[in-house]
């Protein structure tokens, strides 16, 4: 009676009453006895620093944008090769298909790199550093002056 | 395909030329690769063609309105005076280059044959579209205006998304000539559920692009807040596009069940026209009343949809270039005045026509054409749609389109009140000799359009 999408949903049953159940039988055997370290959050074995609602660096999202175009750009080119180094069809176009390909994935990864170019020279692949300001204020007492106190006590001693 | 290969070369091109110390050659070379893509828009005339395995098809109506959306492109870019006007902050080399690739996007939808290109070219479009409204950084409604925009229109592309994977469950297939085919086969009431409900999702995800009533609450805000040359743009550009794929969707594939979407989409236009007409009456900003106005005019042109008879499609043609020429002199104006005047109020246009006669008569104009009045390329599209409806039978509709244009003729009068009648202190607007062209040029097609309609009509 069911459609193949029954079958889905019977998986999904079984796998919401197998989790379920699991974590009632977990609830039921295990021993409660919670101390300081084991409710703190998990850190990687590390002590938790701080709040966790701390704002990044916008830079963050652009280097990520940037990263994750070029994964996708790498995800196209494994489907990619295998049509591309295939002998029969290289042998039937006489060579041909072989420069086709070639030249199509050269102009998807040549826009693809003109987009990197253009974020370069941009610069929104440089990653500013907070520059330290140097206090801006001018000295009224000469610096020979300093050298002059210095001279004149340690030669007294 | 040239055209949409054409813009995206270009577009890449535009963007690296704003590289180059001088700044002036931007607007005349974006102007040059509009009017040369334009061109080779028209190499395929009189061929039917399929490009990229079938998923792009084309004949001479869909050239016609990828070239109305490419003249409109034109005309807004010509007016944008290479954002000198905008500041330091302004990346004019962006927004030629956002507006290029956005066109990509409305070709797309124009000419589509299979569903994930309209889907494609629905989302390039929006996506350009959300960053052209948020391109005034510094100003606070320009960044609500993008988000909210983002925000919605992320949710009705998934709505649309939804509607695309019922219809191929419910058929099989995305190529909407197949999908025909398969439904043509069956009666309506024998039609998979699926079909139904996927149809519905995609009738919500695209009306909700073209402002249709109740998809058009983010219109206002969104139309107010981005900047007045962004708002022209997506005001005809999206709308026509929009409607050229809602019409290829809607004769294409499913024209045999039209007894059965006709009961919602004449539901829906009535709403567009009464929530556009009425809510625009009781707007005091004028750059508002234009957005209150494009939901009125998708209600116009959804008329001709609903009643898809033989002549709907050049009825929705000639109605959405009518309604680009009118809608680009009207911002062209407002863009003059506002900055004169600080303000997008009609109070703005007091006395206008006493120092600016010409501007004044542009708005005239562009305002008789909106409001439907003869002489002017309004009223003949108005006329057609009319017409496709009364073939149809659908008289009911008529009679609440005439009211509802009739609710029209109050608020476009009211800005040419103000510019006529009043009396306000507005000094001579000095105007580029470039902008005046355009204004010219898209004035003259308004009324040489309105006397000879047939120059287009011959084309489908």
């Amino acid at each position: 009676m069911y459609s193949d999408f029954g079958q889905i949903l019977l998986f999904i049953i079984v796998a919401i009453a197998i989790i379920g159940a699991i974590l009632i039988a977990n609830k039921i055997i295990r021993p409660n006895l919670p101390n300081e370290e084991k409710l703190t959050t998990y850190e990687s074995g590390e002590d938790p620093v701080g709040n966790a609602n701390v704002q990044f660096n916008a830079r963050f999202y652009v280097v990520a944008l940037v990263f994750v175009l070029f994964e996708v750009e790498l995800l196209f080119l494994f489907p990619w090769a295998t049509v591309f180094g295939r002998p029969e069809l290289i042998a039937q176009t006489n060579g041909r298909w072989g420069w086709f390909a070639l030249g199509e994935m050269l102009i998807f990864v040549g826009i693809l790199s003109l987009g990197l170019a253009y974020a370069w020279v941009k610069g929104y692949l440089d990653w500013i550093r907070p520059e330290p300001k140097k206090p801006d204020y001018a000295l009224k007492i000469p610096k020979d002056l300093y050298q002059k106190i210095n001279q004149k006590y340690s030669t007294h001693r | 395909m040239l055209p949409i290969v054409l813009l995206s070369v270009f577009g890449i091109v535009v963007l690296f030329l704003g590289f180059s110390k001088s700044k002036n050659i931007l607007l005349p070379a974006t102007l040059l690769f509009l009017l040369v893509t334009l061109i080779a828009n028209f190499v395929d005339w009189n061929h039917q063609y399929l490009y990229f395995n079938d998923m792009l098809w084309g004949n001479n109506a869909s050239m016609v309105f990828s070239g109305i959306v490419l003249l409109s492109a034109f005309f807004v870019v010509a007016l944008t005076r290479g954002f000198e006007q905008e500041g330091e902050a302004a990346q004019p080399a962006e927004y030629y280059g956002i507006m290029l690739f956005s066109l990509v996007g409305a070709i797309m939808m124009i000419s589509y044959e299979n569903l994930i290109i309209l889907f494609v070219g629905v989302e390039i479009l929006s996506v350009s579209i959300y960053i052209l409204t948020g391109s005034d950084k510094r100003n606070l409604r320009s960044n609500e205006a993008a988000l909210k925009y983002f925000l919605m229109g992320a949710f009705a592309t998934g709505i649309m998304l939804f509607g695309m994977a019922l219809m191929y469950g419910a058929t099989g297939s995305f190529v909407i000539s197949d999908i025909s085919e398969i439904i043509g086969t069956r009666a309506w009431n024998e039609q998979s559920q699926l079909l139904y409900a996927g149809l519905l999702m995609l009738l919500v995800g695209l009306l909700f692009k073209v402002s249709a009533a109740p998809f058009h609450f983010w219109t206002p805000d969104v139309y107010d807040g981005a900047p007045t040359i962004f708002t022209a743009y997506m005001s005809t550009i999206v709308k026509t596009a929009g409607f050229a794929a809602l019409y290829r969707l809607l004769a294409g594939s499913l024209a045999s069940l039209q007894d059965y979407w006709f009961a919602t989409l004449a539901t829906i236009t009535v709403l567009t026209l009464l929530a556009g007409n009425v809510t625009a009456v009781y707007q005091t900003s004028f750059k508002r009343m234009l957005a209150y106005s494009s939901i009125s005019h998708a209600g116009y042109l959804l008329i001709a949809l609903t009643s898809l008879t033989a002549k709907s499609q050049s009825s929705i043609l000639f109605y959405s270039l009518a309604y680009s020429l009118s809608t680009v002199s009207a911002f062209g104006v407002l863009i003059l005045v506002s900055q004169q005047q600080a303000s997008n109020n009609y109070d703005a246009f007091n006395g206008l026509a006493k120092k600016n006669p010409f501007l004044a008569f542009v708005l005239a104009v562009s305002m008789l054409s909106l409001a439907g009045i003869p002489l002017t390329a309004g009223f003949m599209g108005k006329l057609f749609v009319f017409t496709d409806a009364a073939q149809k039978g659908t008289i009911w509709l008529l009679v609440v389109a005439i009211l509802a244009s009739a609710i029209g003729i109050y608020y476009y009068f009211r800005v040419l009140i103000a510019a006529y009648f009043k009396e306000g202190d507005l000094a001579t607007i000095r105007i580029a000799p470039f902008y005046k062209v355009v204004l010219i040029i898209v004035t003259t097609l308004t009324i040489v359009l309105g006397l000879f309609p047939d120059l287009v009509l011959q084309l489908v």
